[in-house]
């Protein structure tokens, strides 16, 4: 086998985390908080609901340390240097003909 | 001409699992092709994301018409299933590698089938939308760019469960019938892990930052 | 049957039909000399769609045969509308950045060398490699269609600018079908890139031969791989960028279409895009393209002139550094085809910077090629001429993005014919010789022939002088101020300038004519030309160690062990001045004994 089979605790508690931050994201949306603030709140959540289930539905907690190298960086690199296209969308909201 | 056979004493012992001969990772090739193939797609999802989120700053009056009930409940019932479903795919896998066929089998009948019931449950969404008046450029609410988004990327991701669950069910015949390994049922867990977690970005920035409050 | 940790090895037979053999082959060496072919004839059509431009810009009157059955609306007569001018540029830029400079470099050479050069019998996965061949060749058919759809090809350029590539047909001819076709086309394109370059990882990380490591790894196959990774990323967002367009034009979305648009007298019903969003998406595409572009070609001179300078690759591990350094590097940039959109002065030198910095690199591998040729026994083959050439014109080129890289002088300068030089230089002309390069160098071991050297000099001399001719007279037309896109010159301050235009055209037909000898050179010699030896070069890697052209699975069903890296050249080892990659020690010894 290419991989051991992975913990039923294991496969429960992710799920059973996953549940609660979901609850926890929903409670949030109807919070009264500022837009930027529930924003990167909403973005944290995502962000480690998404590295729960890469690290271990995924598996990719238990490869070898140079795939998690290979494949993480780059692609977080990629995410990163995309953030460099919102100046412009601000900018166009604050250029916007009052009305329009 | 070399000789032909390997000439055990000059061979580099140096170099390990960097050294040639064997894969430096220790995955089947196809497992760390999978892994390719959701980081350029997670790729692509990003960007049409982030399209979305730069005409969403640049809007003046981006609608928030999802009520609690229907809407965020069903989006939070939609979300429940795809992690269900990823649950289920787990155990598939988890089958495959400890040798129960059947089991494995099963496991993947029953992701498939929280697949369907996602897309039905978004399809009946994407309905009651378009009965209310939300096309891709217009909608009763604010902005016309909120349809356009919504549906771009709802319908992409829509798409990919629905490939998934065609994907899944093949795999579940080949490795029913001892066509395909455990390895198969693997690679077919990565993608349709990265389906759910693409679900988990698309809720909140869709779904809970548009939620009428 | 995998345990995830030894190599499986393909055990294929040959396959004996027809069309498993030369249409859907699955052997990486068949599917590169497609990739090659396709390339071939794709820049023959660019070729001839450039001689229509540069003849319309001097002699915009004089008729052009049969082009009036192509198009009779586009060019009546035989002179073409200053619409259909950019419908051809459109294309010559589609065809060539995309099926000429994106295909052969990686898909071409890589494919077919790539492989052997780790000691594989072939690709990772042979099928999808098919699969990204075919689905790169339907992208041709669908772009090529649409000369002969109505209206013609888009005329949005081949960077397809909203709003003009996202209103439809409103907006003037080619931009209905014409640019959902283009749009199509370039999606397909996507998806076979993005096949490819998935199967050159996975092929270069897993199906290494033993004693093969990564830094025994020919620079020619670090190229590919990193021009893997660069594809990878990036054509993951040019491939959500076209979907978005195809929306925008057939679903009525409206993402790059801003509101209170009036075209031709007709409202437009699309509001609340951005044309600016397009171009970051395109551009941040369209940065790491141009490297995609290159980076294959400065790993193949960095094969090359070691095995004609008889000296080992200076700074084998400096040059690995600048590889990965630019293509970190290339995904900051993207901003630098974006300085005058408006953007604030501090984006803008954000941008700058890096552009700036990714000349140090750049620099120092220019420094290490001259490096490893001073000195050297310079052996003057075709090959070794068009890498010389590469270092003159790269730098050349290079040269030119210094000076658009600073936002205050791109001002004045983008959309001049400055920009149109310098990219030339650099992608037209440069990357094309580091094919050349690599065609005369690697043609013995695809065909089993040798080209005819004497046409390949005549055809190097005269395309090394023309270019020159043809792409540095634009740097200073650009700096005259001289517009690019425009179909006629019709400015008192561009009339000083034509008789230039008029010396460029003229030797940009005579270099084109001058193809036509490499051309009948390569296919003339693939029935006449002199056999060729395994090894006519002289030289290490393990592709000289099989007969020319190899057998089916490479290696003839042996598994070679590499001892040593590529560059042993200069290496005095009995009567021969170099060493194989997979010679084992003892028949050293036994030889030097």
């Amino acid at each position: 086998m290419s991989s051991q089979a992975i913990a039923r605790n294991i496969i429960f508690t992710v799920w059973g985390s996953l549940l609660a931050m979901t609850a926890v994201e929903v409670f949030l949306a109807y919070e009264n908080l500022a837009l930027k603030l529930m924003f990167s709140l909403l973005i944290g959540i995502s962000v480690l609901k998404a590295s729960l289930i890469v690290a271990y539905f995924m598996h990719l907690r238990y490869e070898r340390r140079g795939m998690i190298w290979t494949l993480v960086p780059a692609f977080v690199f990629v995410l990163i240097m995309m953030f460099g296209i919102f100046p412009d969308s601000l900018r166009l909201f604050h250029m916007r003909v009052p009305g329009h | 001409m070399a000789s032909k056979e390997v000439v055990a004493s000059g061979v580099d012992a140096s170099g390990g699992i960097w050294g040639g001969g064997v894969r430096p990772f220790g995955v089947p090739s196809k497992k760390l092709g999978m892994w390719l193939f959701v980081i350029s797609d997670a790729l692509t999802f990003s960007v049409v994301i982030f399209a979305y989120g730069y005409l969403r700053l640049a809007a003046a009056d981006w609608p928030r018409p999802f009520l609690f009930v229907p809407s965020i409940v069903n989006a939070s019932v939609m979300t429940f299933v795809l992690m269900t479903s990823s649950v289920t795919m787990v155990y598939a896998v988890r089958s495959a590698q400890l040798g129960l066929r059947k089991a494995s089998v099963w496991w993947l009948c029953a992701t498939v089938l929280c697949g369907v019931i996602f897309d039905v449950l978004h399809l009946r969404e994407w309905a009651g939308l378009i009965k209310e008046g939300v096309r891709p450029l217009q909608n009763p609410w604010g902005t016309p760019m909120f349809g356009s988004a919504f549906f771009s990327l709802t319908g992409l991701h829509m798409l990919h469960v629905t490939i998934g669950i065609i994907y899944l069910l093949a795999v579940a015949a080949m490795f029913g019938s001892s066509k395909a390994t455990a390895d198969d049922v693997e690679v077919s867990g990565l993608y349709w892990h990265f389906v759910d977690l693409v679900w988990m970005f698309i809720f909140p920035l869709v779904y809970l930052l548009s939620a009428h409050r | 049957m995998s345990d995830g940790v030894t190599p499986v090895v393909h055990h294929a037979h040959a396959p004996t039909s027809f069309i498993r053999r030369y249409v859907f082959s699955l052997d990486h060496k068949v599917i590169g000399q497609q990739y090659y072919m396709l390339a071939l004839f794709s820049v023959f059509i660019g070729m001839l769609l450039s001689w229509l431009v540069r003849i319309h810009l001097v002699w915009a009157k004089f008729p052009i045969p049969l082009i009036s059955h192509l198009s009779p609306n586009g060019a009546p007569g035989g002179v073409i509308t200053p619409e259909y001018y950019l419908s051809l540029l459109t294309l010559h830029g589609t065809l060539m950045v995309f099926f000429v400079l994106t295909t052969a470099p990686q898909s071409g050479f890589g494919n077919y060398i790539l492989p052997i050069q780790i000691g594989a019998e072939d690709m990772a996965f042979p099928t999808l490699n098919m699969l990204s061949f075919w689905t790169t060749f339907v992208a041709l058919v669908v772009l090529v269609s649409t000369f002969f759809v109505k209206d013609g090809p888009p005329i949005s350029g081949w960077t397809a600018y909203p709003p003009l590539s996202a209103i439809g047909g409103d907006a003037g001819p080619g931009l209905s079908l014409g640019q959902d076709l283009w749009a199509i086309s370039i999606a397909l394109f996507c998806i076979g890139s993005l096949m490819g370059a998935l199967n050159f990882i996975v092929t270069t990380l897993d199906m290494r031969c033993r004693g093969m490591l990564l830094s025994r790894m020919p620079l020619s196959t670090w190229g590919w791989l990193i021009t893997a990774v660069l594809a990878l990323l990036s054509f993951a967002v040019l491939f959500a960028a076209c979907i978005l367009l195809i929306l925008d034009r057939n679903a009525g979305t409206s993402f790059f279409i801003p509101g209170g648009l009036i075209v031709s007298e007709k409202i437009q019903p699309h509001s609340g895009g951005s044309p600016l969003l397009w171009q970051h998406l395109f551009w941040f595409f369209g940065h790491p393209e141009v490297y995609i572009a290159i980076v294959p070609g400065w790993g193949i001179i960095s094969q090359i002139l070691p095995v004609f300078a008889r000296k080992p690759i200076l700074g084998y591990k400096v040059i690995l550094g600048c590889l990965g350094s630019i293509a970190g590097l290339s995904f900051m940039v993207w901003g630098h085809h974006m300085f005058v959109s408006g953007m604030s002065p501090y984006s803008g030198f954000l941008f700058s910077v890096p552009t700036l910095i990714i000349t140090l690199p750049a620099t120092i591998m220019t420094l290490l090629w001259l490096g490893t040729v001073w000195g050297g026994k310079l052996r003057l083959t075709t090959s070794m001429l068009f890498a010389l050439a590469f270092i003159s014109v790269f730098v050349t080129g290079g040269l030119g993005g210094m000076f658009l890289a600073q936002p205050s002088l791109d001002i004045y300068l983008h959309a001049t014919y400055f920009v149109v030089g310098h990219f030339h230089m650099v992608m037209g002309v440069a990357a094309i010789f580091a094919m050349l390069a690599g065609t005369y160098f690697w043609y013995p071991k695809m065909f089993g022939r040798m080209l005819n050297e004497t046409l390949g000099k005549i055809h190097f001399w005269i395309t090394f002088v023309g270019v020159y001719a043809i792409f540095m007279p634009m740097h200073f037309l650009g700096l005259a101020g001289n517009v690019r896109r425009y179909s006629e010159f019709t400015d008192d301050f561009l009339q000083p300038l034509i008789p230039v235009h008029k010396f460029i055209t003229v030797c940009a037909l005579a270099v084109g004519a001058t193809q036509f000898i490499f051309l009948f050179n390569v296919f003339w010699s693939m029935l006449k030309g002199e056999k060729a030896p395994d090894n006519p070069w002289d030289a290490t890697s393990l592709e000289w160690s099989i007969p020319s052209p190899p057998p089916f699975d490479n290696f003839d069903g042996k598994h070679p062990v590499v001892y040593r890296g590529p560059n042993e050249y200069g290496t005095p080892s009995g009567e021969k001045d170099f060493e194989m990659q997979a010679t084992p020690p003892a028949e050293i010894q036994r030889r030097t004994i």
